[in-house]
């Protein structure tokens, strides 16, 4: 067989079902979503009727999901507030330390943990009678500090972020290291000769050097955050009442438990232009912020 | 850089303090794991057990059907990272080494994909994975699973762009068809990527739970994290057996973690830092 007829064999065959599957479990439901989006589909019957833009309407004046986008920046906001510590924590790690190896296996450690595992176990720690969190508190004479951490609507999100910073802060603390590892020393050495102190290296070398892996940590994070699901799914159903509900949970709930696929279809849409949007502006912002150094 | 030794014991305890953090909920898993229900009562949930019983792990075990758990999960990292494996190579390989009409709007699709939500897009795919009748199968999140993704298809890329093309080229002058040559000298140069591509995939499998969990609700298709969810429904009061499940649902990944490690980092990493 020629190399050319061949050529075309190849493409196609090996491409088929990749390409395939990448259609039927992600781009189709995707176009699928938007139809739904505009109808009153209740999941199960097999006609409904377009409604245009209702459901919209409707996501957008429901207080109940502004109350679980709200979670969502809390997720948000907290965990892009611990990546300068994250990037700190790095730079420690890099720095040949005695035990740096056994410290960075320790960091990572809850990331590759089963996560239903670990929202459970949270679920004991937190637990208002004999729990450990409350003992523990108690052991080191903090009573006053004793909640019932999954209960109380005003800290149940703070107790469910602080499961998510657990879990994924190690994470990107080992992508920061990968990046500062990428850095070559040279770099430094050439800063010191020209009398450049750990502040300019820091800041003119080692931020520089970390761009590319902050971009994506950034990427991860809003991505992240905006999908939260499993922690708050798992430990409270999104409870007590909604206080920890956060858009994802929401929208799940919306169609598999009230089967109104038509809300929860213009929920997705919505989650997903919103990816788009941040990730677009966040990249736009920190691309800006690059040049003008 | 160098942080200056003065500060080395501070650093230390910050990392010791990070330790403590990371390990307590992990140990006071394995305790109350051990726990006689009785000494769960009596004790403080930060005591040691007064003696170790194994009676909770047997109990998590059976009753939680996690053997069933095992066995499923097994089956799906197995053949899920193996057919993954396989098509990202093939992917990756055409999209390297032939220029085709199509190639641009092949890489934008995967590109777009990377934007679809996890957990929402479930709604409309339910409909298509019932459609298919794989609902109620290990085939629905197997074929899910296997599918490729734009980091995938990057990392091998990266790789395969350091394969020679001469390599190509003379197995040609040989007489080798395209086939042959991803089968007898891509695919094995691609093999160090495949492994580390592939652990980190099977830790996303074992680890997942909402693909199971709305796909295969009989008893016998549950997996480890569905088991756990199953067993926690059934007895939400008895912390003992509850901590016991947990743990057993928390050593595969964990073993996993201790042996291969290192392949478990060059996988985070391998896309967010050009080799």
């Amino acid at each position: 067989m020629s190399y050319s007829m061949q050529k075309r064999l190849v493409v196609v065959s090996f491409l088929f079902i990749p390409v395939a599957l990448l259609l039927l479990f992600l781009l189709y439901p995707s176009l699928r979503l938007l139809q739904f989006s505009l109808t009153d589909w209740n999941g199960m019957s097999k006609s409904f009727h377009y409604v245009g833009f209702d459901n919209y309407i409707e996501a957008f004046s429901n207080p109940d999901v502004w109350k679980a986008l709200s979670n969502n920046f809390l997720y948000f906001g907290i965990h892009a507030a611990f990546i300068p510590l994250e990037v700190m924590l790095a730079v420690f790690l890099n720095n040949k330390m005695r035990a740096s190896r056994f410290f960075r296996s320790i960091v990572f450690m809850p990331y590759i943990l089963n996560g239903v595992a670990v929202a459970y176990l949270f679920s004991f720690l937190y637990n208002p009678i004999n729990g450990p969190i409350n003992a523990l508190l108690e052991a080191v004479g903090l009573e006053s500090w004793i909640r019932n951490w999954l209960s109380d609507k005003s800290i149940v999100n703070y107790s469910l972020v602080v499961v998510s910073l657990w879990r994924f802060s190690g994470l990107h603390v080992v992508l920061f290291l990968a990046g500062l590892q990428s850095i070559p020393n040279d770099l430094y050495e050439a800063a010191t000769i020209d009398g450049a102190g750990p502040l300019k290296k820091f800041v003119h070398i080692t931020l520089p050097g970390i761009s590319r892996v902050m971009e994506i940590v950034l990427f991860l994070n809003v991505r992240g955050a905006l999908q939260v699901f499993d922690i708050p799914f798992l430990m409270t159903q999104g409870g007590p009442g909604l206080a920890s509900t956060t858009f994802t949970v929401y929208t799940i709930q919306t169609a598999f438990k009230y089967n109104n696929y038509g809300l929860a279809s213009s929920l997705a849409v919505i989650l997903m232009l919103m990816i788009i949007v941040f990730s677009y502006l966040q990249g736009r912002l920190f691309k800006g912020k690059g040049e003008s150094s | 850089m160098n942080v200056r030794t003065r500060s080395l014991p501070l650093l230390y305890l910050l990392f010791a303090a990070i330790t403590a953090v990371v390990l307590f909920p992990i140990a006071i898993n394995v305790m109350t794991a051990f726990k006689t229900p009785g000494d769960l009562m009596s004790s403080s949930p930060l005591s040691l057990p007064k003696q170790w019983s194994f009676g909770n792990l047997k109990t998590a075990f059976e009753k939680g059907n996690m053997l069933v758990g095992f066995r499923n999960t097994g089956i799906l990292v197995f053949v899920s990272v193996f057919l993954n494996t396989i098509l990202g190579a093939m992917t990756a390989y055409v999209l390297n080494r032939f220029n085709f009409r199509l190639k641009k709007l092949v890489m934008g699709m995967f590109i777009v994909a990377m934007v679809v939500p996890f957990y929402t897009t479930e709604v409309a795919r339910f409909q298509i994975i019932k459609g298919l009748g794989l609902y109620d199968s290990l085939g629905a999140p197997l074929l899910i699973y296997a599918g490729t993704d734009l980091l995938q298809i990057f990392i091998f890329l990266q790789f395969i762009e350091k394969i020679s093309a001469q390599l190509d080229e003379s197995a040609m002058i040989d007489g080798a068809s395209y086939v042959g040559i991803f089968t007898r000298i891509i695919f094995p140069l691609l093999l160090p990527a495949s492994a580390t591509l592939g652990i980190i995939k099977a830790v996303d499998i074992m680890n997942d739970m909402y693909i199971p969990y709305l796909y295969m609700p009989s008893k016998s298709l549950h997996t480890l994290s569905t088991s756990l969810m199953t067993f926690v429904g059934q007895r939400a009061s008895s912390f003992e057996q509850l901590s016991a499940a947990i743990l057993i649902v928390l050593i595969p990944t964990l073993l996993l973690y201790l042996f291969l490690q290192r392949y478990v980092f060059s996988g985070i990493t391998a896309g967010a830092v050009k080799e």
